[in-house]
């Protein structure tokens, strides 16, 4: 009984996908946010590398991955797809359950995947400093990370509620060399701006982009590094579900369903774009891709689909996507990486059409599942990743029901290891169930900037 | 130097045990059944708890109303600032805690049921806070801790800064031993609120002030709020606080209906409420848990009958609370008369929480 299904290193994928040049229609373009008319690269050039505006933009299917990027991955990647044997028998599933475990990375999560190749654009084009943001940690420790293996120096804003939930998460940017400062903080115009308006915000993904997009537009040596939502990112992430396809055909198998947890949609985009891909041309047309996002902040489940601004402040372009709003502030739930209130636009355009789905769920319910995961599989997950351990759950318990064994895949983003007070809370019954009341909302959604 | 007012209802929860379902004035009869006095022990747990901090000082009344308590306790900083002989009374009650607010008590903290709770709030009101340890028959009030140890607690974490809204319910007593609940809300005290507890919430809560929290909620409402639509406001602090920012006065204990920004009446009953969502087709009800056990429909909401939301229909019924209140109540209750209705709302309802936030909170069934 085979559990462990592992590639060789050589088997690191050579090549990214590109799942925009397999869609019917090309996706909508960003917008200027002063002159709401589609962007150029100039537009984004004060802030990225001229390689990261190309792949943001690219049809073309596939990427070289430059090979001083697969050196880095060697350190934890092909990572291993486990077949949870144990969770199986524990949920009584005729369902055959596949995991993908990322938290193998330095950081402990796949945002290492995308955080290497945008450290090391940057140092190929002269930059010296690198200003990003992060909610619960995951993508500022990657980052941390990314940026001391190239020698840049690297500011990250930390939204304010995770910084005070999870300190371990800073500890592990400064040992990278890395510096963390709360966000919304006093160092930017954005950030003053937010703590007159509310001193006391528990802050948002939307708010510490601005301040990280106002701090490199600010300084000529600095770019902007986004974990989530842009194209590019998510093409990064693209190795896992590449990875998983191989392993799986290793085992002579191929998913009937793919899931992932959904925030600004990027893990879910790597597990799930190249089965995507499979089933938009054709190769397989039955796959169900699921995003797991939280109920309190349902963007694809709950959200119009529409153009809205990326950030709090409206330094980012228009894209267009599933949002609550760009000021929208979510509740502190314990998930604080899907405390986001847009999607990918390519993760949103591909729900929109129908190749994706996506289902929502409250707090409790899903550390429940994290629980049953941890006392069957071993692994502690993180907050995040546990909104796809309970649709995964959920999916072989409805096997169960039916008496099918489908075969479902599921993306085990990160691990748990900081966000042990969330577990602590779910134990003392203090997990609020925080929701988007959605239906009393609609007239507040008319904010959003209207594109003709 | 906390100044702590302690009073005892000594014959607090008499009636419960020999099937009594109160005591007030049925001190003799529930003797006669057998019963004993209970607050003493229950107050006894708390101040033994407390003995030994040195930051507090007590005034009390003489005997079972306090003194034989806090030297069984074994506290000595303490002042017997009431004397009372024979059956202690509800004119005890209050004139004992008109002396503690004249000798400047930071908090009043009493030991007894509902009926005790009205009494002290009656001198009180909501300028001095009060605890209650409970010890009575029926604690629909919101100022009782969870038990003695509870109370203990908060009085030794007390500090102004901390303090919520605590309704303080009206229960009709012969009503009650008839086997039908009626309450109403008798008005709304303040109360301490751990802070450890505060601290915790702002990790996961969204709003660590409960006054912020009522501001946050009340933009909400007036985001949603939409023309030529009814809002029928049931009672308390919370849903007055959207009326404040609507710039309309709002009765605090009653019932109000609100339209387009102005107040259409106040203080209604059931008939006129019916009357109005009549007038009005599109017509909606924000209401806010009332008393210890959070109850939506049923409990110092009576205006808002079955009748009323059976009319308007269930969708239109809002419920809002701040997330300091919910914390307080692991479920909510629904009694609204119509059984067949109650279980139609499920066994869990939405409840808002803040500026576009809700909490999803289960019903008891």
């Amino acid at each position: 009984m085979q559990t462990k299904i592992l590639l060789d290193e050589e088997q690191i994928p050579k090549k990214w996908y590109n799942v925009q040049a397999d869609l019917k229609t090309p996706l909508d373009p960003p917008l200027h946010p002063q002159t709401r008319k589609p962007i150029g690269p100039q537009d984004l050039s004060a802030i990225f590398p001229m390689e990261l505006i190309r792949q943001e933009v690219t049809t073309d299917r596939y990427i070289d991955i430059p090979e001083e990027v697969r050196d880095v991955l060697r350190l934890w990647r092909p990572s291993p797809l486990y077949r949870a044997h144990r969770l199986e028998k524990f949920l009584k599933t005729p369902a055959k359950i596949y995991y993908k475990w990322e938290g193998v990375s330095p950081a402990g999560s796949h945002k290492t995947n995308t955080s290497v190749p945008q450290a090391y654009y940057n140092m190929k084009a002269g930059i010296e400093r690198i200003a990003t943001e992060t909610g619960a940690g995951q993508w500022g420790s990657a980052m941390a990370f990314a940026t001391m293996l190239y020698d840049l120096e690297c500011t990250i804003y930390m939204v304010r509620s995770s910084y005070a939930q999870k300190p371990y998460r800073k500890s592990m940017m400064h040992v990278w060399g890395a510096e963390c400062i709360p966000s919304p903080s006093i160092k930017t115009n954005s950030g003053r701006a937010m703590l007159e308006k509310d001193p006391d915000t528990p802050g948002s993904l939307g708010m510490a982009i601005s301040e990280a997009v106002e701090d490199a537009a600010g300084h000529t040596n600095t770019n902007y590094a986004l974990g989530s939502v842009l194209n590019h990112v998510c093409l990064h992430q693209t190795v896992i579900g590449l990875e998983c396809r191989e392993q799986l055909a290793m085992v002579d198998d191929y998913p009937d369903v793919v899931i992932g947890c959904v925030g600004g949609g990027s893990n879910f985009a790597g597990i799930s774009f190249p089965f995507a891909g499979d089933k938009l041309t054709g190769k397989h047309k039955d796959v169900d891709i699921i995003g797991a996002e939280p109920a309190s902040c349902p963007s694809l489940t709950k959200g119009l689909y529409t153009y809205d601004l990326a950030d709090e402040a409206g330094y980012t372009p228009l894209l267009k996507m599933f949002t609550l709003g760009h000021d929208f502030v979510p509740p502190s739930m314990h998930a604080g990486g899907l405390r986001y209130h847009g999607d990918s636009p390519i993760v949103s355009r591909l729900v929109h059409d129908g190749i994706m789905r996506a289902v929502a769920y409250h707090q409790s319910e899903v550390f429940d599942a994290a629980q049953t995961f941890a006392r069957t599989e071993g692994i502690i997950v993180a907050p995040e990743t546990s909104h796809a351990v309970k649709s995964a759950i959920d999916e072989a318990i409805k096997c169960k029901k039916s008496g099918e064994a489908k075969t479902i895949l599921f993306n085990c983003s990160g691990h748990g290891n900081f966000d042990m007070s969330a577990y602590d809370a779910f134990y003392a019954g203090q997990l609020v169930d925080y929701e988007y009341p959605d239906e009393l909302i609609r007239e507040s959604l008319a904010r959003i900037p209207k594109i003709q | 130097m906390k100044r702590i007012g302690l009073i005892v209802n000594p014959v607090a929860g008499m009636g419960g045990s020999v099937g009594l379902k109160g005591t007030d004035g049925n001190v003799e009869e529930a003797r006669h059944r057998g019963a004993v006095p209970r607050a003493k022990d229950r107050a006894k747990i708390a101040l033994a708890l407390l003995a030994k901090s040195t930051d507090l000082a007590f005034v009390t009344c003489s005997g079972a109303m306090g003194e034989d308590i806090i030297k069984e306790a074994g506290i000595t900083g303490y002042r017997i600032i009431y004397h009372y002989t024979g059956e202690s009374s509800s004119a005890d009650t209050k004139k004992a805690v008109r002396m503690f607010l004249k000798s400047g008590v930071d908090l009043v903290l009493f030991c007894g049921g509902d009926g005790t709770a009205r009494d002290v709030f009656d001198v009180t009101g909501s300028d001095i806070p009060l605890l209650g340890i409970p010890a009575g028959v029926k604690m629909y009030s919101a100022v009782f801790a969870v038990d003695p140890a509870s109370a203990a607690d908060l009085v030794l974490a007390f500090d102004r800064q901390n303090l919520r809204d605590a309704e303080v319910l009206d229960v009709d007593e012969d009503a009650y031993r008839a086997g039908h609940l009626k309450t109403r809300l008798y008005g709304i005290a303040r109360t301490p609120v751990l802070a450890g507890k505060i601290q915790v919430a702002k990790q996961v809560y969204e709003e660590p002030d409960e006054e912020r929290a009522k501001a946050a909620i009340a933009q909400f409402m007036e985001e949603i709020m939409l023309p030529k639509t009814l809002y029928i406001i049931g009672a308390g602090t919370t849903t007055e606080a959207i009326a404040r920012r609507l710039g309309i006065k709002k009765t605090l204990l009653g019932v109000d209906a609100i339209r387009d920004r102005r107040r259409v009446a106040a203080d209604c009953d059931e008939k006129t409420l019916l009357s109005l969502a009549d007038k009005y087709p599109d017509t909606r009800v924000i209401v806010s848990p009332i008393g210890a056990q959070g109850f939506i429909l049923g409990r110092g909401n009576q205006q808002i009958s079955a009748a009323l939301i059976r009319k308007i229909g269930i969708k239109k019924l809002i419920v809002i609370a701040t997330p300091h209140k919910l914390a307080q109540i692991p479920y909510l209750y629904i009694d609204s008369g119509d059984t067949v209705l109650d279980r139609e709302i499920g066994d869990s309802i939405q409840i808002i929480s803040g500026y576009r936030i809700a909490q999803r909170k289960k019903i008891h069934q």
